[in-house]
């Protein structure tokens, strides 16, 4: 429990109503996307400013007590739970756009804003900020940053990071910095660069530059359907090799589609495997990339090709993409989210794998990709009412993710490794690369109290614990699509 | 040569030449060069120089290595040997190259399946793909596909004491452990060795024309420059070049052949009175030609993208007003190169003058050359960072010794 004394030094920071130390009102803040670990924290404070951060963080570091930094909480490896008697930082408050400067096209925020709120603020001018993680209609700008977010889009778009030029951070010792500027190649170490998908370890945002997009002349959408996701997978790497960078390419599997179908009747066609490809640009450019899309479709085998005819129609169809996750309960009483990277190219080749290793002990595993980047959530379903069967559904998605090391990719594409893959990052880099990883965070927290024992892999577990999933109290009650 | 223990020159060479073979090590001017053959090499010097607090200096073909604060190393660890495209799986858009590789020479491979890096440094047949990471460099195609931040997906770098470290990966998305190839990108060498980098891949812009129109001075331009990235357009790139009573504005445009009459159409609505017309592929070495006069000062500028039309005005006004010539080459994001000749006091004067004028808005000022005769009294970087003490524990962290480039960067880090 955090000494008395420091919960009056954290009063006297953000005030008697930004302090919270009531045991149920803590309790919200004990998980984030990731609900099967829960840590009661020793308190929440909800700062309104930097200067506060500031003073939270001091008391922190004077008492070296754990902190984590927080916004909406729909991260789904665990990267906001709590430290065991710790300290929350709830940037919720810290919600104001403070500067739009669209002929230089930035926007500073502070972290609590929420991300689709970026895009509604310059939409009128004709941008939008590319990030898109579906949860965005809540998640935070300082959660993004965190986890360097990604989306259905960042196949064209790229990440958060990408999207990042500067950012005011207060370091672990209680220090406010600047990191980079919102001109580019600000003299010195890149600094944003690290910072941006740090997960919370390395400091807390306090102030966000974001560099802000034209939209694009026109959007198609279309909808191929296919035999089997492996048929889907080929021709992904056909359009990409055919020199086509769509905005989206996205892959669902029949039982995908069926569970999507179920939740938000989005008139999916029933295949095997359903391909979505989105183009956008100069509206000639992409009526003829999408001839030559649509080509490439129907000589990989697709049975039925549909093109979005209007704006309401790609709204739908990108509904039951974005409900593919939170759909799975229509079909399965539980169900593990994970999140692997492979090369493009091995598509097929795993996906064909993780259908076997499945069969091996009996489980289902839906899938639902950013074919584009290579980006897998598969979906392991399971029914942990039958003795035993959570434990094999565990063992599985952690095997799959290894499967996606051992094909040259990577363990997360974009949900962060957190407490959820702390080993599995042990798995993927060898002792040396930690090691040197650890240099940077030891530069930023040398006491090890910013969002401490996440990320890295701990030697004295011997195991990894991917979660099953359970929705987020957001999501059950309609407010959140998990993603 | 900063050796702190009783080491002689001769002993040094012993055992450089003992790691990297007899032919690959020799005295050169006061340092030893050495060639390391692969990153197990370099990490074999590097722990010989970090154990004798021997100054190293990577380097390539050397054409930024007057960049910096100059640096008096022990032992320059050449790494022109390590110049193969290791592996290029084009299906994936990715490829792993050794850092000794020319720029040109990656490319040329790449091309074979039609893509690219999509970056234009400086002197590519020369440059090396580890100078232009370890310097940030980058040209006018930053405006469409990013810089090195963004096209590099991974890395492997030696550090001082010798550990060879795997950062990011081989797939474009990966949010696995620290970005640290992004803390290696720009750093000057002062960290570690960068042995070996992974990119991600574009297709080479098969089709693609440049559009040129001129004035005396960039003020007609500024309302088109404007127009144009307020449009939805996307071009390649799009550069300013000014000197003297003379200024072009430049724009690249890549298309499908049948949709570029479309774009010439809507450029030249976006000029309006101002006449376009088609010009070379040439127009694209401006920046580099700003290097091609010897004893010439030469700056990179970071600046907001509404500032280019007026400070190259400026610049422009000054250099008539100080009777000293300027040729500066603005990529439309806000990165300027400003080449001038003059006295060490008009120098000086110009820098000041910029930084200050620049520093409401976040903008830089870096003397990437300077002639020798200026070179006592200009501090080249200019950084006035809060995170300055940061950066200087990160260095700690990595190369407690300072054997690699010591004093190079930014505040003599």
């Amino acid at each position: 429990m955090l000494p008395q004394r420091a919960i009056d030094e954290l009063r006297a920071a953000v005030g008697a109503d930004g302090l919270i130390t009531g045991q149920s009102q803590l309790q919200t803040y004990e998980c984030d996307g990731l609900t099967n670990f829960r840590v009661l924290p020793g308190a929440v404070v909800l700062p309104r400013n930097a200067a506060e951060v500031q003073a939270i963080v001091s008391v922190c570091a004077r008492h070296k007590i754990p902190f984590v930094s927080r916004g909406a909480g729909t991260g789904l490896s665990g990267g906001a739970l709590p430290a065991a008697g710790g300290v929350v930082i709830g940037l919720a408050r810290m919600n104001r756009i403070l500067e739009v400067d669209i002929a230089n096209r930035f926007v500073v925020v502070e972290p609590g804003v929420i991300n689709s709120h970026v895009t509604q603020r310059v939409a009128a001018q004709g941008y939008f900020y590319a990030p898109d993680p579906s949860s965005q209609s809540v998640c935070t700008i300082g959660g993004n940053v965190a986890e360097n977010s990604g989306g259905a889009h960042c196949l064209k778009y790229g990440f958060t990071v990408t999207h990042t030029l500067a950012l005011e951070v207060v370091l672990p010792s209680g220090e406010l910095v600047q990191l980079g500027s919102p001109t580019l190649d600000a003299p010195g170490y890149d600094l944003p660069g690290v910072f941006v998908g740090s997960e919370g370890t390395l400091g807390v945002a306090t102030k966000i530059t974001l560099r802000i997009v034209k939209r694009p002349e026109v959007v198609q959408t279309l909808l191929a359907a296919f035999d089997s996701p492996q048929a889907a997978g080929q021709t992904v790497s056909d359009i990409i090799a055919a020199g086509m960078l769509p905005s989206a390419l996205e892959i669902m599997d029949a039982l995908a589609i069926e569970a999507a179908e179920a939740a938000v009747h989005a008139h999916y066609p029933v295949c095997g495997g359903l391909l979505l490809v989105e183009l956008d640009g100069p509206s000639s450019e992409v009526e003829a990339l999408m001839r030559e899309a649509l080509a490439i479709c129907r000589n990989n085998g697709a049975r039925q090709i549909r093109v979005a005819q209007s704006d309401q129609e790609r709204a739908l169809v990108w509904k039951g993409r974005k409900a593919a996750f939170a759909a799975m309960g229509r079909i399965s009483p539980n169900y593990i989210v994970q999140d692997g990277v492979i090369p493009r190219t091995a598509l097929p080749r795993v996906l064909s794998e993780i259908q076997r290793m499945a069969s091996a002990v009996n489980l289902r595993v839906a899938n639902v990709f950013h074919a584009g980047d290579g980006n897998l959530h598969p979906l392991v379903l399971y029914d942990r009412a039958i003795a035993g069967q959570e434990e094999i559904a565990l063992d599985l998605s952690y095997r799959i993710l290894h499967l996606c090391v051992d094909n040259g990719g990577s363990i997360t594409g974009e949900h962060g490794v957190g407490k959820e893959k702390q080993q599995a990052l042990g798995y993927m880099f060898s002792e040396p690369d930690l090691q040197t990883m650890q240099l940077v965070r030891c530069a930023f927290d040398p006491e090890n109290i910013s969002n401490p024992d996440k990320v890295f892999p701990r030697p004295r577990l011997c195991a990894d614990k991917p979660g099953p999933y359970t929705p987020h109290p957001l999501e059950t009650a309609g407010i959140a699509e998990i993603f | 040569m900063t050796a702190a223990t009783a080491i002689t020159q001769q002993d040094c060479l012993a055992r450089l030449a003992s790691i990297a073979g007899r032919e690959n090590a020799h005295f050169a001017d006061d340092a030893i060069a050495v060639a390391a053959a692969d990153a197990h090499q370099v990490a074999e010097i590097l722990r010989f120089a970090n154990s004798n607090s021997i100054a190293v200096t990577p380097s390539g073909s050397g054409t930024k290595l007057g960049w910096g604060n100059p640096v008096a190393p022990g032992i320059r660890l050449d790494l022109k040997r390590m110049n193969t495209l290791r592996e290029h799986p084009w299906q994936d858009m990715t490829c792993t190259v050794e850092a000794g590789c020319t720029w040109a020479a990656m490319q040329t491979e790449l091309a074979r399946h039609g893509q690219m890096v999509a970056l234009d440094p400086l002197w590519p047949a020369r440059a090396t793909v580890g100078g232009v990471v370890a310097t940030n460099d980058s040209g006018a195609l930053r405006l469409k596909y990013g810089g090195l931040r963004d096209l590099i997906i991974g890395m492997t770098a030696v550090l001082a004491d010798g550990t060879i470290a795997k950062t990011g990966g081989k797939v474009v998305k990966n949010v696995a452990g620290y970005d640290l190839h992004k803390l290696m990108t720009g750093s000057f060498g002062t960290l570690g060795v960068v042995t070996e980098v992974n990119f991600r891949l574009h297709p080479v812009e098969v089709h693609a024309r440049t559009w040129t129109a001129v004035a005396p001075d960039p003020t007609p331009l500024a309302a088109p420059l404007r127009a144009l990235l307020d449009s939805q357009m996307t071009p390649s790139a799009v550069q300013l070049r000014a000197r003297k009573q003379e200024c072009a504005l430049d724009i690249r445009i890549a298309a499908l052949p049948a949709c570029m009459d479309i774009h010439a159409a809507n450029l030249r609505n976006i000029f309006g009175q101002i006449e376009l017309n088609e010009s070379s592929e040439a127009a694209w070495q401006a920046r580099e030609e700003l290097f091609e006069t010897k004893g010439r000062l030469v700056l990179k500028v970071s600046l907001l993208p509404v500032d280019v039309c007026p400070v190259s005005l400026e610049l422009q006004q000054w250099a008539a007003r100080e009777k000293i010539e300027i040729d500066l080459v603005s990529q439309a994001t806000g990165l300027m190169t400003v080449a001038l000749s003059g006295s060490l006091e008009k120098a000086i004067a110009l820098i000041e003058h910029l930084r200050a004028r620049l520093r409401g808005s976040g903008g830089s000022v870096i003397a990437l050359r300077i002639p020798e005769p200026l070179r006592a009294g200009l501090e080249p970087w200019g950084c006035d960072s809060n995170a300055l003490p940061l950066m200087r524990e990160i260095k700690r962290r990595f190369d407690p010794n300072r054997i690699l480039n010591p004093g190079r960067f930014v505040g003599n880090i």
